[in-house]
């Protein structure tokens, strides 16, 4: 029997010792983020877009505004590289600038929306009895008037710009936010940690903002991933029946407004704009996934 | 005599409940409760599910605002503590939680689950944290370099010692272990206890231990209350309780307890109760146990009896007033004051 065995030479012994090094929260959050391809994708989609919104224009000779009604509805070409509108227009150009505007809006107002829904919802979660109550009660105000109300309202008011937009779609926009994160805390407030929390003697501040937003991270930077498209949404709408961002400046809802007129003779004009908010939204969609499971730390 | 750590006196918390149309109703959770623990000294508390042993011990450590009565530790009231005024009693009093699921924050890495009540209380400078972290580890038996993780990479038995390394700190001189192990493997149970024994003879921390295992109870506890409704029913030496216990409820308690012996088991009369458990929001008039309780006597649905003193333990029932002395006796409940009497 003995003879059955023979024992390994001693420097085998640690050869199937696995150990893992030890990584820091982001680099495993990165980690983990990588290995989700259609995130990568979206990822890389928008920093295209976000690159060409900002250096886009430099690397064309025409300017958004500048007519050539010569030369309307040009086909691709070197000069123009996605053709021109039917002013003549070049599209790529406005393409960039519609991008600016879109991206801006859509980021600028998903910033704010969650960081006022964060706080409010946070807090009314946390503090819960009365103040809750009366805080909840606004916010159903708020929410019973149509959101698009407050945006033409405020653009009657303030003139058709960027800033007239992103206000008025700020106004109801934190709501969805404050009531995600509200049901999150008062359901992880009476978890054990928070307890334990209290018990060591923590802060309410500590509390709220270290144990249980930091917990419901996942679930608003879904939200947030939805502020943004239904921003960028409500600016391509307000901007196709005409009401949005003013001409001569291009945004994409306005480029596909004024390709309606001529969407069977040159299809084209309505394609690129459209293809530029979808696949801004798709990305974005993709993007907010990755980031919540990549957020998750029990994931792996 | 041993120095008294803690002391609670008539302690009550009610809760309101149902807010509505018939106006506010109140569960009585803890009702007029009193013991001390001593410097050292394991109190078990038991009772069924919802008796109000966990809102006591979450009472005692004010997670919940006490209605009544006094909690006195090393002298102090702190029952009427504000938060500000509770800090540096966070340090002395902690509490060991039930579930290690749920009771380690799951994106702090372990470092910084142990290193919070530290950092909290601003004791230590973060290099110095660190290693006294890794001293907490060993302690509790983990591994220094465990540091870094994440709860969840951990098994149950681990986490519950990562809490209870948490826990430890601070240095508490008074630990709540709300059903430390009651989440835990049975081979488990007995390393977390084992380590809780060993971390109250090096300290001399006092416990004050919930549970529902009465085995374990008895084995860690020195003393043991039993609980029902949110009344104590009965204190005393945790071998004369399990041994012998006084209270009618207590002997119904302790029969259901199983028992590693075939032949003993068998012997054994099981005290079974009639009923259900009443609702707190509606307990019944007089002694909460009087709806079940095999002996009940007129007084029974009156008043609820004050603690008698027997054989050095207390004991809230009316057979054991010197008036019923004789009709226990002849109700054939075993002889209780036999010897001493």
């Amino acid at each position: 029997m003995s003879d059955w065995f023979e024992p390994l030479p001693a420097e085998e012994k640690n050869s199937e010792f696995i150990a893992m090094q030890s990584k820091t929260f982001l680099q495993e959050a990165w980690e983990r983020f990588k290995k989700n391809k259609m995130a990568v994708a979206g990822l890389i989609v928008l920093l295209i877009f976000t690159l060409l919104a900002i250096f886009g224009p430099f690397f064309s000779p025409y300017d958004y505004d500048a007519q050539d009604t010569s030369n309307a509805y040009a086909a691709f070409s070197a000069q123009h590289l996605l053709g021109t509108d039917k002013f003549g227009r070049d599209v790529f150009v406005r393409l960039c600038y519609g991008a600016r505007i879109s991206l801006l809006i859509g980021f600028g107002a998903a910033l704010i929306n969650s960081f006022t829904g964060v706080i409010i919802g946070g807090l009314c979660g946390y503090i819960g009895g009365k103040f809750d109550t009366i805080v909840m009660r606004i916010v159903d105000i708020i929410y019973a008037m149509p959101s698009m109300l407050y945006v033409i309202l405020i653009m009657m008011v303030n003139g058709a710009n960027v800033r007239s937009i992103l206000i008025g779609v700020c106004i109801p926009g934190w709501i969805g936010m404050a009531r995600q994160v509200r049901g999150q805390i008062i359901g992880l407030k009476e978890q054990e940690f928070a307890l334990a929390a209290l018990v060591l003697g923590a802060s309410d501040k500590r509390i709220l903002f270290k144990h249980l937003i930091i917990n419901a991270i996942g679930p608003i930077i879904v939200q947030m991933t939805l502020l943004v498209p239904s921003a960028i949404f409500t600016e391509a709408f307000l901007s196709f029946i005409g009401i949005g961002i003013s001409a001569p400046m291009a945004s994409w809802g306005s480029m596909a407004q004024d390709a309606r007129q001529v969407i069977t003779l040159h299809p084209v004009q309505m394609l690129l704009p459209t293809l530029c908010i979808c696949l801004t939204i798709f990305s974005l969609n993709f993007l907010g996934e990755g980031i919540g499971d990549a957020l998750n730390p029990k994931k792996k | 005599m041993e120095e008294k750590v803690l002391e609670v006196k008539n302690l009550c918390k009610f809760f309101e409940v149902n807010r509505g149309f018939q106006g506010a109703q109140v569960v009585q959770a803890v009702n007029d409760i009193s013991f001390d623990i001593k410097k050292g000294e394991t109190l078990g508390l038991v009772g069924e599910s919802g008796c109000g042993k966990s809102s006591l011990g979450r009472t005692i450590l004010r997670i919940y605002e006490p209605t009544k009565g006094q909690i006195l530790f090393q002298g102090e009231d702190i029952a009427g503590f504000s938060r500000r005024q509770m800090l540096p009693y966070r340090q002395k009093l902690q509490m060991i939680f039930q579930d290690p699921y749920a009771s380690l924050n799951p994106r702090f890495t372990v470092g910084e689950i142990i290193g919070e009540p530290m950092d909290i209380h601003n004791i230590l400078t973060p290099s110095q944290r660190e290693k006294r972290v890794q001293e907490l580890l060993e302690t509790v038996g983990l591994k220094p370099d465990h540091i870094r993780r994440y709860p969840h990479e951990f098994s149950g038995g681990q986490r519950q010692r990562i809490g209870i390394a948490r826990t430890l700190a601070l240095n508490p001189e008074f630990i709540v272990c709300d059903e430390p192990i009651s989440a835990l493997d049975v081979s488990i149970q007995a390393q977390v206890i084992n380590l809780l024994e060993k971390i109250q003879k090096e300290r001399g921390i006092s416990y004050l231990f919930i549970a529902h295992d009465l085995g374990m109870v008895k084995h860690i506890s020195h003393r043991i209350g039993v609980m029902y409704l949110g009344h104590m029913m009965e204190m005393g030496m945790a071998n004369d309780v399990y041994k012998k216990p006084l209270h009618p409820y207590s002997k119904a308690l302790l029969s259901a307890e199983p028992i590693p012996d075939p032949k003993s088991a068998r012997a054994r009369k099981r005290i079974l109760l009639e009923g259900e458990i009443p609702s707190p929001i509606h307990p019944p008039k007089g002694c909460p146990f009087n709806t079940r309780c095999p002996y009940a006597v007129a007084e029974c649905f009156n008043q609820m009896p004050a603690a008698f003193r027997v054989d050095g333990r207390q004991v809230a029932c009316y057979l054991y007033s010197p008036k019923y002395l004789r009709k226990r006796e002849s109700l054939n409940i075993e002889p209780l004051l036999s010897k001493e009497a």
